[in-house]
């Protein structure tokens, strides 16, 4: 199996344990080695007891795992909450006093962080100090350190951090084990990004021009990325006053030929239904970034979910036609941001970007190769390419073939551009006429179809029949497929589907797929199971069940395995 | 009367309807500022007042209840060439979208707003409106309405809109003038415009506003702030109408906003390098 080390910063927010974690990834990098982080906080600003966990494998890591081998512990006082998660041969790093609970622990190393911090010259180096000895312990040469370092600060506070690093190096010599030295390999130039960064670098490669909401984890980090990365390629962004007015927004500067988005959580999103349902009917290509977390209500806001599967596919009064994407991964994340600015103008149909915290959250390395810069398609027609009727007027909602009337944008000169959230004529102006009625409904719906026809397929891994199938949508992605390895290395036969889109539902190719193995379960991030409850409606075909945890945090691949093995 | 702005829209509003003065005020306003049709957008949300850009020949953005000024306000950031008028009722804007009246109030777009103001819900049939008078007895409110009025010009000079103004319905050409003004004055621009509503409202009908409306003095003193706020409160006795408020001073949302201006979003491109640039940032290489 190779090296497999699951390190765990934790102490208070505002405690360094984002900064130390991070500095832990790029380490890990910088030595040639692959990770996975995912962050565990809660609803504060300052105290709690949060968590950042860098799991470093030698191959690309798409999952966490619930004991940790190393923990750097910034506060004495989570040392009970601690223990139960630590590794039996695993070492808890932590600044305690003589006397202190849980220091009969043999893994327990105390080690003088604070004392250190202060000789580095800040009060504030404790997390510093101990990514020193952790990365000691991992065998990082210093000087590495020290160069990954000057990425992260500048100036004299670079050098206190340098002081604060090598102490807690040098002390580490002779006092941590030996056992979780990393082997040397060559260093490889890797990406390094969080899901919601990458969501929102997709979004912008995909030509997003405006982006507006109101901030609410864990959609708020989309809004930041936008907001920081977008401008420079000319994406104008806007807080609004409430998550109804940034739909409306984005569907105002939609009409006006921006690509735009917003981006919210579960309860902003249910504010934005009614406007989901207007670009439904003004065909205004849009985009909705939803990440998940627990509900109903306020629920657990830093926390994960997939609850709101159901939820998306029916919102908004009416009908209308959607595409909902449900990215599984960082590079589907990109892949799909970008899918998603494209087909939404394409076919003039709202898109879901369905995510969920602990994506947002995610850090890994991965491939440049899977960040490429793809082509943006603009289909807005100017001039002579606009079509008219007798009467010289353009039709915004001209009965084309499959539903996609060519669309114009107010400005163009000798047209004006008429849509109207009440039914329509061709011609964008209100009408009760009920044949008319009749056939707007079906160019929408055909809309629909065609949309279809350009359905991302699931991603089937494993093979291709046999005993076990685990069905998955979005964020469980890589959970499955280390789950479905553990699976086949203890001799039981499983594949794995991931849904990367589920509206339109690819539902022949999962149809033929469930045909073919003898027992398949759905794993969710929620009660109900809302996933096999679609398959049902889409396919006809029941599900053995399904493997559900909604705790609010994510499945790791071991209790996956053994949810599995209960229930086959 | 027939005009340039004409469309063969059928009308939907009854006879009398106080609509009909404040469409003809709005296109005789369009005239009077040059502007072509395709650089024009009037926005508006749902109600017998928001069906008005059906009868004019220009951009139309009929959107949902209460939500014209979120979407007049992005078209305005995606192409700020184009001039957007918003023009709707009083439950639209003040009850329905009140958030978004106090808050782009606040950014101060380059919006003109035009709200139809009779005092009640005419297209759900009788019920009372934000500023219906205490008392009023509304199809769902049969006791008589228990609130206090919204005072809108009140809370626009409350919040520092630049330009604070009341039409009526019955005089066009003085209404149309106003809207001209609005237009004209760069940023956030009210209107609030004493219609009746002839089915529904027997209390607040053009005869009585006109025993009730004044027009301003031309000695008025539109940048005396203070004066502004103590006419928009009056209305038992009489009700000022004119231009109570006007600041030209206050800059634009549209030229704070760093990202907003020339070119339009529709014409704004990606290039591939920029995206590589952009994506180089998160790739991690050793210094």
């Amino acid at each position: 199996m190779g090296i497999d080390v699951n390190i765990r910063i934790m102490g208070g927010a505002g405690q360094g344990v984002h900064t130390a974690g991070g500095l832990l990834c790029r380490l890990a990098v910088a030595g040639g080695h692959h990770f996975h982080a995912t962050q565990d906080y809660m609803s504060r600003i300052r105290g709690g007891r949060n968590s950042y966990s860098v799991r470093i494998r030698e191959i690309p890591v798409r999952a966490g795992r619930p004991q940790a081998d190393i923990v750097l512990s910034l506060d004495p006082g989570h040392l009970p909450h601690i223990l139960s998660s630590v590794s039996p041969a695993g070492i808890v790093v932590c600044d305690l006093p003589a006397g202190e609970a849980g220091s009969a622990d043999s893994r327990v190393i105390a080690a003088p962080l604070k004392e250190f911090s202060a000789s580095a010259g800040s009060p504030i180096l404790a997390n510093i100090v101990g990514a020193g000895i952790v990365a000691r312990a991992l065998g990082i040469p210093p000087e590495t350190v020290d160069r990954v370092l000057t990425l992260e600060f500048k100036g004299d506070f670079l050098e206190k951090n340098r002081v604060a690093a090598r102490l807690g190096a040098e002390w580490a010599q002779g006092r941590v084990p030996d056992s979780f030295r990393l082997p040397e390999r060559a260093f490889r130039a890797r990406m390094i990004l969080a899901g919601n960064e990458a969501l929102v670098l997709g979004a912008i490669a995909g030509g997003c021009k405006f982006a507006v909401g109101y901030p609410m984890t864990p959609g708020s980090g989309i809004l930041l990325g936008l907001s920081a990365d977008g401008p420079p390629l000319g994406l104008v962004f806007e807080q609004a006053e409430d998550e109804i007015a940034a739909l409306n927004m984005a569907i105002g500067a939609s009409y006006a030929g921006a690509r735009a988005m917003v981006a919210t959580s579960g309860g902003g999103f249910a504010l934005m239904v009614e406007a989901l349902s207007l670009a439904g009917m003004l065909e205004a290509p849009v985009v909705v970034a939803l990440g998940m977390r627990p509900g109903p209500a306020t629920g657990m806001p830093t926390r994960t979910g997939q609850e709101e599967l159901a939820f998306v596919l029916s919102a908004g009064h009416g009908e209308f036609p959607r595409l909902v994407l449900s990215p599984g991964s960082v590079e589907e994340a990109y892949a799909l941001a970008h899918h998603a600015m494209e087909m939404s103008e394409a076919y003039q149909v709202p898109c879901i970007l369905l995510t969920d915290q602990y994506l947002a959250d995610t850090v890994v390395d991965a491939d440049p190769g899977d960040f490429p810069a793809l082509p943006v398609n603009r289909r807005i027609v100017h001039g002579n390419d606009v079509p008219r009727d007798a009467k010289g007027r353009y039709l915004r909602h001209a009965f084309a073939g499959d539903g996609v009337s060519p669309m114009a944008v107010p400005g163009e000169p000798g047209i004006t551009v008429v849509v109207d959230s009440d039914e329509h004529t061709e011609d964008g102006h209100l009408t009760e006429d009920h044949a008319v009625r009749i056939a707007m409904v079906e160019k929408r719906i055909r809309k629909g179809e065609a949309l279809e026809m350009e359905t991302l397929p699931p991603l089937l891994s494993g093979p291709p029949d046999g005993e076990v199938l685990l069905i998955g949508f979005g964020s469980t992605k890589g959970v499955i497929a280390e789950a479905r390895e553990i699976l086949s290395a203890g001799g039981v036969s499983a594949a794995a589907v991931h849904l990367r889109q589920v509206a339109p539902f690819p539902a022949r190719a999962v149809s033929e797929i469930l045909d073919r193995y003898r027992t398949a379960f759905t794993v969710e991030n929620n009660r109900t199971g809302q996933l096999a409850r679609l398959i049902r409606a889409e396919t006809g075909r029941e599900v053995s069940g399904t493997i559900s945890r909604f705790d609010g945090l994510p499945f790791t691949p071991e209790e996956l395995a053994r949810g599995v093995k209960e229930r086959r | 009367m027939s005009g340039i702005f004409d469309t063969d829209v059928e009308n939907a509003w009854c006879p009398g309807c106080g609509n009909v003065p404040i469409l003809n005020a709005v296109k005789k306003a369009l005239e009077r500022t040059g502007k072509p049709k395709h650089e024009i957008v009037l926005v508006s949300g749902i109600g017998q007042a928001a069906k008005l850009p059906h009868h004019v020949d220009v951009n139309v953005f009929n959107g949902l209840h209460g939500r014209a000024l979120p979407a007049a306000l992005a078209i305005r950031m995606a192409n700020p060439s184009l001039t957007v008028v918003v023009t709707s009722g009083d439950g639209d804007i003040y009850g329905e979208g009140g958030n978004h009246f106090v808050h782009n109030i606040r950014r101060n777009p380059d919006i003109a707003v035009f709200v139809h103001d009779n005092q009640v819900y005419g297209l759900t049939k009788g019920q009372p409106s934000p500023t219906s008078d205490p008392g009023w007895t509304g199809s769902l409110q049969r006791s008589g309405v228990i609130s206090g009025p919204f005072p809108p010009l009140a809370v626009a000079i409350a919040l520092g809109c630049g330009f604070v103004a009341r039409g009526i319905a019955a005089d066009i050409e003085f209404t149309a003038d106003l809207m001209v003004q609005a237009i004209a004055h760069k940023g956030f621009a009210l209107v609030d415009i004493l219609q009746p509503c002839v089915t529904f409202n027997k209390k607040n009908t053009y005869q009585w506003y006109g025993k009730m409306a004044y027009k301003l003095p031309a000695d008025h003193d539109a940048a005396d702030r203070v004066r502004a706020f103590e006419l928009s409160l009056e209305w038992e006795e009489r009700i000022p109408i004119g231009v109570l408020y006007r600041r030209e001073d206050r800059p634009c949302f549209e030229e704070l906003h760093p990202g907003v201006g020339d070119p339009p979003l529709h014409a704004r491109e990606t290039p591939p390098d920029a995206v590589r640039d952009l994506l180089r940032k998160r790739l991690f290489t050793l210094p």
